[in-house]
């Protein structure tokens, strides 16, 4: 065969063979694929009307790399728990203090000058110092402390591995325990599907607790008797989405609800009759599926939000009028 | 350097190199089959559920099929995995499923406790019910590739279009990563 003939083949061939692979790059590009019938849109619930969003991010707080697991805020300043560690920072982000902790913490909260920490099973309570004062007794095994409330001389600790909520003094007694079952036959109080147990003392001293399971807030008398509670369901701006909710509560000055919502992150505002009041933090403000952040209220009504994918506390203020 | 030193000298670094790069891999990325056998499988962690693995396997119905991790469940009547958003009532009417096929059932255990079971012949992988799990539960709906149904084909079809890299071949001795025994890698700690 001629060798003219035989190049032009190999040229026609390799042109060929070139067509096909741009086509198929073509093809397969993103935006060049046919909308796919299964997906499942949620952007209409990850959308919110910029009208509702009356707080603006003012300042984010990088951490380092170690494992948050909570904040609190007392004294002007910003308390933290890591890994093993009671963490102090000022609201301009410079670190005061740093203290190792005999174990891994899962909640704190602050009451005048004490910090109280619970450590799954216990509490200990430490000085402004890092000095720790006391340690409590265990509150057994399969107890799991999620949430801690101090009003006066009571101490209230969520403990969502028993599904139920401990009334200690604040030497260290405990008093009662209630597990939020309206009649004593009921079957169930609490419902925990995630590990995910909240409650709050009001400025008034109500004591809210998060009943997640019926993504209710309910208010309890001291001894532990449900005196009034609101649920609002729905993934839409104005409910509390998913299975359960929501995982992270806060109490503003005027008795407001800042509420954390898992999975669709978002971050609102309720009024105490459980209305929606406005929006903090829009879910765009949150990688998809990441972690509820852990929230604190600072004495201006500030809102400290710690965005544990992200690895940062972010601050909140309302937006001037 | 003539030409013939120069392409002797450059084969012989190309194969340093390629040998230097098979050993670090066996050695280093740790995913060795023992048999040498390798399978494709779908990282629950990085699957994004954007649908495709039910119109991109080569199988007729999908290899691809939805599992349930029970220990992660959290039995919820309201279940994002099971109902559409913003469904008016928690039942199990067909207007009210997020599956299209019907694959998801729910049993009623106790009150207020739902037990939810997939009926493989009917999934057909969209992960319609994955994403709502991911976003409004718990994360224990995820897709896996069925070893029994999978054609083990030397190229995925659905790997070459997944968006988010989440199915590559893994050793057969770990054909499976459910989630609840198969953790997230990316939270997995250097001891020390």
């Amino acid at each position: 065969m001629n060798r003219k003939v035989i190049i032009s083949i190999l040229i026609l061939l390799a042109l060929g063979i070139i067509f096909l692979v741009v086509l198929d790059i073509r093809k397969n590009r993103t935006d060049a694929r046919p909308d796919n019938p299964y997906a499942l849109g949620l952007e209409e619930f990850a959308t919110v009307d910029s009208a509702l969003v009356k707080y603006r991010e003012v300042l984010d707080l990088e951490l380092n790399e170690t494992e948050k697991r909570g904040i609190a805020f007392g004294m002007e300043k910003i308390w933290l728990i890591g890994d093993d560690y009671l963490q102090v920072i000022s609201t301009e982000g410079e670190q005061l203090m740093k203290r190792e902790l005999p174990g891994s913490p899962t909640c704190i909260t602050i009451y005048q000058s004490d910090i109280y920490i619970g450590f799954t099973n216990l509490i200990r309570v430490y000085d402004y110092e890092g000095n720790q004062k006391s340690s409590w007794a265990s509150a057994g095994d399969s107890a799991i402390f999620t949430s801690l409330a101090v009003r006066d001389s009571f101490l209230y600790a969520a403990d969502a591995g028993k599904r139920r909520v401990l009334k200690y003094r604040t030497d260290g007694t405990l008093l009662a325990a209630f597990d939020g079952k309206r009649e004593p036959d009921a079957l169930h109080g609490f419902i925990i599907p995630s590990p995910y147990f909240d409650l709050a003392i009001a400025p008034d001293g109500e004591l809210w607790v998060v009943n997640p399971g019926n993504l209710a807030l309910e208010n309890y008398t001291p001894e532990g008797r449900l005196r009034g509670y609101w649920n609002k369901t729905g993934a839409d701006i104005n409910g509390f989405s998913g299975c359960c909710g929501p995982a992270q509560i806060a109490i503003l000055p005027d008795g407001s609800f800042v509420t954390a919502e898992k999975g669709l992150v978002r971050i609102k505002v309720h009024r105490a009759s459980g209305e929606l009041e406005s929006v903090v933090a829009p879910p765009q403000l949150f990688a998809n599926g990441t972690h509820a952040p852990d929230l604190a209220v600072g004495s201006r009504g500030e809102i400290y939000a710690l965005d544990f994918d992200r690895k940062m506390i972010r601050i909140f203020e309302r937006k001037k009028p | 350097m003539n030409r013939k030193i120069f392409l002797t000298q450059s084969g012989r670094w190309v194969l340093l190199g390629g040998l230097a790069y098979l050993t670090g891999h066996i050695f280093f990325k740790r995913k060795v089959s023992a048999s040498g056998k390798y399978v494709w499988q779908i990282d629950p962690f990085k699957c994004s559920q954007c649908g495709r693995c039910a119109t991109q396997c080569v199988r007729d119905l999908s290899a691809v099929k939805c599992v349930h991790a029970y220990s992660l469940c959290g039995y919820c009547d309201l279940c994002g995995g099971y109902f559409k958003p913003n469904t008016l009532s928690l039942n199990t009417g067909a207007e009210n499923q997020l599956c299209p096929t019907g694959a998801l059932t729910r049993k009623f255990v106790e009150e207020p406790f739902f037990e939810y079971t997939i009926d493989e012949e009917l999934c057909n992988g969209c992960g319609k019910c994955v994403k709502g799990c991911t976003s409004f539960g718990n994360g224990s709906l995820h897709l896996q590739i069925r070893h029994d149904l999978c054609q083990n084909c030397n190229e995925c079809s659905i790997a070459r279009l997944c968006p988010s890299d989440a199915i590559t071949r893994v050793p057969i001795e770990t054909a499976y990563q459910i989630k609840g025994d198969f953790i997230n890698p990316a939270l997995i700690k250097p001891k020390g």
